[in-house]
């Protein structure tokens, strides 16, 4: 193996850790914005490792091209996607922890 | 003339992603270039957004730095999801936007939902309402880094 395969496998398995500390954050967090912010971890994290991680196994020809314009995409509709739902979410009425917490101090007082 | 960039733009675009060098191919690849440069010059009848196509060089400068950044704070979130719930304290906050350029504060906004941890959830002429995971980013941002950079990477008036 290489010095350019060692540096795709270790690129590789940083993606597999963030892709799958992603997915876990997403059951463990309390409320539907801060599980957003979980899934933004496979989102931007993941995607970039993986992928960086995948052009190095290439010849360096059209197919890492290729794989650079996924990339490319994926971090512009990534963060629009959760944009899109969290924007959503707060003008239908969701509140955050914190306006909860505030919320129920009221009252209570 | 911003019409020629985009020819050149899609050009180059089509012949990335196909690689074929056949003629039949190719001039199926210039009419779908045509057509799309037609969808274009239709739409600014309706649309009166800057059309430009900025300068790659900014952005050969700005998104190393951006994933850099992601970076950084995908380590911090990771570490949250892993140390447990109960420390997580999230917070909500209006930040001003004045000192991005005009058409970069999409890209501000988006790059604020790249970064794990915060949140753009709304975006309006003046500011825009970010979440995030720890009141620590927030502060982060309060003190402007990101907005800074972009504001010196693409430059006040033009962008």
């Amino acid at each position: 193996m290489s010095a350019l395969d060692y540096l795709s496998a270790a690129l590789l398995l940083l993606g597999f850790i963030f892709s799958l500390s992603g997915a876990i954050g997403l059951f463990r967090f309390p409320d539907f914005f801060t599980r957003i912010h979980a899934s933004s971890v496979t989102d931007s994290s993941g995607a970039v490792c993986i992928i960086l991680g995948l052009a190095l196994q290439t010849n360096f020809d059209l197919v890492t091209v290729k794989l650079l314009f996924i990339l490319f995409f994926l971090l512009l509709t990534g963060p629009t996607g959760s944009h899109a739902l969290a924007k959503s979410a707060r003008h239908g009425g969701l509140l955050t922890i914190p306006e909860c917490q505030e919320k129920a101090k009221d009252g209570v007082s | 003339m911003y019409l020629a960039k985009w020819t050149i733009l899609l050009a180059v675009f089509w012949l990335l992603l196909s690689g074929f060098m056949q003629p039949l191919l190719l001039s199926f690849g210039a009419i779908s270039v045509a057509i799309v440069l037609l969808v274009i010059k239709r739409m600014d009848v309706i649309d009166e957004q800057p059309r430009t196509i900025g300068s790659p060089l900014a952005a050969l400068i700005y998104i190393p730095w951006l994933l850099y950044q992601i970076f950084l704070s995908s380590i911090q979130v990771t570490r949250l999801i892993w140390t447990g719930k109960t420390k997580v304290s999230p917070s909500i906050a209006k930040l001003p936007v004045s000192s991005v350029p005009e058409n970069k504060k999409v890209l501000y906004a988006n790059s604020i939902t790249l970064t794990p941890g915060t949140l753009s959830v709304d975006l309006d002429e003046e500011e825009v309402t970010v979440h995030a995971l720890e009141s620590s980013s927030i502060e982060e941002l309060e003190q402007g880094g990101m907005a800074d950079k972009i504001a010196k990477t693409w430059g006040k008036k033009n962008g």
